[in-house]
Formats: structure tokens, sequence, C-alpha cells
């Protein structure tokens, strides 16, 4: 995309968000699933595209990120944001600022760490998809047993998608190669002298 | 991908690392297999053993027998990977450090929370212990098991984008181009990465399926309104500890495609059959669990016998393939040199062949209604790991240490490896023989008409034992001896 595009697009998302903030977290699915993750989208386009000394290897904005999604995992968070007009507005500042710090964070770190976020996404999901299907009890004031279960099976459908489009373009990458047979260590035969 | 070049400045093994975890694994099994004695004797009658203390000896015997073949298949598997991809070293460590936090989980769970709920820690039971343990010891058991659950994710991280990245995709290190006609046998991947690449797959596919039913029972400790369906969970931990295991073996034989081509001087090379076998693993490995689950006759009919129909399927990639290709190989090659090092890795191909059948036995339905909480299993897993999957490590562990173990098997060397496999052979076959007379599985107390098997099987675990300790005696002096070369 082109980057003097961004700040428009971050804007007609924030603006959509907010005007349809009280459809979007009438349902769980859409406030959990959809807005939230749109609030994260706005703030990652307007992340700067420059390397911080400080964000170094992605850590420090990736922990910085997690501890923030952390927060607004917890149902009881959710629950705030539809009831309390100071957690609503910390949602509508706190999550871009989480999409911020993901974008420098990723854009930084190693291809391993990036590989964990994801099966820590999936992992984290399928958690989720769990604890909304399986608690006894509503979680959130706001809303009723059957939209967790919604939400709960939204989480479900997020995390098998997240991997399929994450695992189905490394399966289909196949295309015949010479194979680096070469070795660090020459293939010698054993010690015990067996005639090559 | 890499090209030549590229290759040639890999790193290589990381060695150091390898041996000194090959050295720690090789003092547990020696350790798992004192417990497996011990409580073999009490059963026996030969030893006076607090029947609480059994099921703890239980618990730390599976927990750790899977865990260090598990960390002996890993091993092999980041040594070998080592010679074809550049692998980054702290992921090893960062594997090994959190493996570690896991054995202290579980050991101090079992030993000081005397959790002993046996290391399939079957939902609900870690929450059911009726006053024999507390929530904080089974918590403590399960999050060492997510603690390693995290090791081999890494681990698998790790290899998986690197073999991705160097051989175009998850196809083409499982040589599908080749499979599909598309490619020749030069341009295949070599035959260990075919296999880390397979393994890699299922094994992390596993381990995720692992953890998620971990979290639902840590969750299920503390909050015992949130429940899983049991029959889900146990599908779950069945799929994870099945893979989990069979993941350890096919680990293994990555030492057998490495290095026995150094004894023989004959390549051993990716063929078209080879690569389809290892597709077809990586899928029936996945799909057979079932088998473990046929005695839940709530279970959907179709899935049992999916289990019994892919028992019998699985075989045919294991026998027909990696067993007959390796004795073919074996005649083609030129010269064979067997020292302790080659001998142990071709009696772990044999073992793990000779234990599928039994297994394969044990898959059948109407066998399974009256053979599965018998010794008939431990029989064969038992043939598995002992005459197998430890076989392979013992095997791997005597090529690491180098030229004073590669002279042709003779003398001590040939008594201590008639030891290890009479004594295995033997070990196993009472399994067998007391499964086939109905003795249950599992009991701390045995009636006196199964006393005898019991103390025949003691012996044979002796002479295990004393095969077992003599590898990593010689492992151990093999060490220092080429850190002082």
């Amino acid at each position: 995309m082109k980057r003097h595009l961004r700040p428009g697009l971050a804007a007609i998302i924030m603006f959509a968000c907010i005007l349809g903030n009280r459809t979007l977290e009438a349902d769980p699915v859409l406030h959990v699933l959809v807005q939230l993750p749109l609030l994260g989208v706005c703030g990652a386009l307007l992340a700067p595209r420059r390397e911080w000394c400080w964000a170094q290897g992605g850590f420090a904005p990736l922990l910085a990120a997690l501890f923030g999604i952390a927060f607004w995992m917890l149902p009881r968070s959710i629950d705030g944001a539809v009831t309390f007009p100071v957690m609503t507005a910390a949602k509508f500042l706190s999550v871009p600022l989480i999409g911020m710090l993901l974008a420098i964070g990723w854009r930084q770190a190693h291809a391993l760490l990036r590989g964990f976020l994801k099966a820590q996404t999936v992992s984290m999901a399928g958690f989720m998809a769990f604890l909304f299907t399986h608690s006894p009890v509503r979680l959130c004031n706001n809303y009723l047993i059957d939209d967790q279960w919604r939400l709960g099976f939204g989480f479900l459908f997020l995390a098998i998608g997240l991997a399929m489009v994450w695992t189905i373009p490394l399966l289909f990458n196949a295309r015949p190669r010479a194979s680096p047979r070469t070795r660090a260590e020459p293939m010698t035969h054993v010690q015990s002298g067996v005639p090559a | 991908m890499m090209d030549n070049n590229s290759a040639q400045r890999l790193p290589g093994p990381q060695a150091g690392a390898v041996k000194f975890t090959m050295l720690l694994a090789g003092v547990v099994l020696l350790l798992m297999m004192v417990f497996g004695f011990v409580m073999r004797a009490a059963q026996g009658d030969l030893l006076d053993l607090d029947p609480a203390m059994f099921y703890q000896l239980l618990t730390a015997h599976g927990a750790g027998m899977v865990g260090t073949a598990g960390l002996t298949g890993a091993a092999i598997l980041w040594y070998f990977m080592g010679r074809y991809v550049p692998l980054a070293r702290g992921v090893f460590w960062a594997f090994l450090g959190l493996f570690l936090l896991g054995v202290v989980l579980i050991l101090g769970a079992i030993f000081i929370g005397g959790y002993a709920g046996a290391w399939t820690f079957l939902f609900p039971l870690p929450a059911n212990s009726g006053g024999v343990w507390g929530a904080d010891a089974a918590a403590a058991f399960l999050l060492g098991y997510v603690a390693i659950g995290v090791a081999f994710l890494l681990l698998y991280l790790e290899v998986g984008r690197k073999l991705i990245a160097a051989y175009g995709g998850i196809g083409g290190a499982l040589a599908w181009p080749l499979v599909m006609g598309k490619g020749t046998v030069e341009d295949a991947p070599p035959p260990a990465v075919v296999a880390a690449m397979a393994t890699t797959i299922f094994n992390t596919i596993g381990t995720v399926v692992g953890a998620a039913v971990l979290a639902s029972s840590l969750v299920n400790l503390y909050f015992p309104e949130f429940k899983v369906d049991a029959l889900l969970a146990k599908n779950m931990i069945y799929f994870f500890g099945h893979v989990f295991i069979n993941a350890s073996i096919y680990m293994a034989v990555i030492a057998v495609y490495e290095i026995i081509p150094e004894y023989t001087g004959t390549p051993w090379k990716t063929s078209r059959v080879f690569a389809g076998a290892w597709s077809l693993v990586l899928l029936f490995v996945m799909a057979v669990y079932p088998h473990h689950l046929l005695q839940d006759t709530v279970m959907p009919a179709w899935s049992l016998a999916m289990g019994q129909i892919v028992s019998y399927l699985s075989g045919i990639p294991l026998l027909a393939v990696t067993a007959f290709s390796l004795i073919v190989y074996l005649r083609k090659a030129n010269a064979m040199r067997w020292d302790l090092a080659s001998a142990l890795l071709v009696l772990g191909v044999a073992g793990w062949s000779v234990g599928s059948v039994p297994a394969i036995i044990d898959g059948m339905i109407s066998v399974n209604k009256v053979m599965h909480n018998t010794q008939w299993v431990p029989g064969h897993f038992h043939i598995y790991l002992i005459l197998g999957e430890v076989a392979m490590a013992f095997g791997f562990m005597m090529w690491l240490i180098g030229k004073p173990e590669h002279k042709a098997i003779g003398g001590f060397n040939w008594a201590v490896f008639s030891a290890y496999v009479l004594g295995g052979a033997g070990f196993t076959l009472m399994f067998l023989i007391s499964g086939a007379l109905s003795v249950p599985r599992r009991w701390a107390v045995h009636a006196p008409e199964w006393v005898l098997q019991s103390q025949i099987a003691t012996g044979f675990a002796l002479l295990v034992i004393l095969g077992a300790a003599m590898f990593v005696l010689r492992y151990l002096l093999g060490l220092k001896h080429s850190a002082g070369r």
C-alpha cells in the first residue's frame, strides 16, 4: 500500500469504529473479533516505518503489545469497555497503540520470534475458544451465554483460519530444486577404515 | 534455497550441546530403568514397596522414558539437520533449558507433591486424586509437560523454517516432486531431511493438541466448574501421546539414515517409494491413534474401524520401507564393519519392526477387547523402546564418541551388547507372555499366580540395566578420551 494512503485509511477505520461503536459492541463477536482487530490495524497503519534502537530485535514493543493484548483478552475488560466510558476511551486509545507496537516490533523481529508469535496467536485463540464455550457461567454481564458461545466458536474458527492461512502456503511451495547436499563436514567413511 | 557456497559455510552440527544432552539422557534412561526394575521386583514379591510409591515410580518411569526418548530423538534430529541447514544454536540451549525445567517440575510433582496419576494425565484424574495428591502437585506435573511442549515447539519451529526455506517448502523437504514424478533421485532431499520434515509436522500438531488439553486440565484443577468433555480430552491426550512417542522413534531413525552409510560406503538416497512412504507415515501416525480407544464403546464406530485398519496399514511404510530397505541396503553394501554403534543402530530398526507386530495384533478390536488392559501392551511398547528407540540412541552415543568405539565388535563389547539384547528380549517377552495369560498391567500388587513371571522379568531387567550402564559408562569415558584428544 502506498505510504501516503495509510493515515487516511487509518482515519477511516477509526471513524468507522467510533461511529459504529454501539452496533459493534452490541455483539461480542463483532466487538472482540472485528472492532478490536480493526483498531489494532489502525495503529499499525500509523506506525513509523523506521528502525528504532529501543525496539531492536522487536522484543520491547512486542512484549508491551502482548501485555496489552493480554489485558484485552480478559472478559472483564471487554465488559468494562461496554459499561464504563473511561474503559471505552481506554480501548480507543490503547488498542491502536498495541497495533502500532506490534507493527514496530514485527518489522524488527527475528523470523524465529515471528514464528513463535504466530504459534502463540493460534494457541491463544484456541484457548479463548475453550474458555468461552466451556464456561458454566456468563463471563460478561453485558452478553448472554449464547453470545458467549458464539464468541467461543468465533475464536475457534479464527484459530483454524489463521493456522491454515499460515501453513498452506508452506505446503504448496514445493518445486523440484537441486538439493543442498553439500554439508559442513564432508561425508566420511567410518573411522574404522571401511574401504570407500 | 542455499547454493553450494552457502552450504559449505554451514556451521555444522552442534556437537558439544548434543553430546552433553545425550549424556544427560543416558543417565536418566538408566535411572528410569532402575525404577522399572524396582517395580517388576515389587510385583515379583522380591521387594517390599508401598503401593503409593509404586504408582509414583510408575508415573516417573512413564513420563521419564517418554520424555527422554523424545529428548534423544530431538538431539539426533538437531545434530544431523545441522549438516544440511544453519540452525540457530541458541534454540537448542533454550530447548534444553525448558526441557530441564519441565523435568524438575515433574520430579517435584511426583516425589515432593505425591502426584501418581500416570504419564497419561487422563482427564479428570489429575483433579480427582482422592486425597493422594493436591492440586498444586498435579499443576506442577502439567506445567512440567507444558514447559517440555514449548521446548519441542521451539525446536521444531527452527528446524521447520530452515528446512522449508532450504528445500522449497514443506513439499520440497518431503520430496513430493520426486513422488509425483517431477524430480529425480539426485535432486531429492536426503532421507534424514525427509524424516525430519515429516516428524516436525506431525509432532508439532501432536504437541499443540497436547498443550490444548494440558491447558484445559490446568484450568479444571483450580476451577472445577470448567470441564472439558472427558471423551474429547481422552482423544486429545492419546493423539498427543501416540504421536509424541512415535515421533521419538521417527527422529531417532535419522541416526540410522546418516550413520549406516558411513559404515557401508554407499550413500542412502531418497527413492520415490521411500519419499511416498514417509508422506504416508505423516498421515498414518496421526490417523491411527483411535486404536488406543478401542474399549471406549461411546466412540464413533467409524473411528474405531479406522484405528484398526490404519494399524494394519501403518506397518507397511515401517516394515516394507525402513526395515526392508535397510536389509536390502546392507546386502548391497560393499563392506560392512560391525561395531557397537552400527550393531545398536541396526538392532534399533529390528526392535522397532518386531515391536510393531504385537502392536498391530493389539490394534484388532476383537483382540483388544481382552488384551488391552493386560501386560501385552507394555510388552509391545517396551520392545519399541528398549530394543528400538533406546538402542538407536545408544548407537548414536557410541558413534558420537568417535574412534575408540569404531573397532569390530567382540570380546567385552560383544558381551555387553548380547546382555542388552538378551535382557531386552527376555524382559519384553515376559510382558507378552504375562499379557497372553491375562495378567493385568499397572497393578502394584500381583496375585501369587503372576509372581513367577515378574520374578523372571526382574532378572532380565537386571541384564538390560547392566548393558545400559556399560553403554553409558563407555560413553562417559569416550567423551573424556575425546576431550583429551
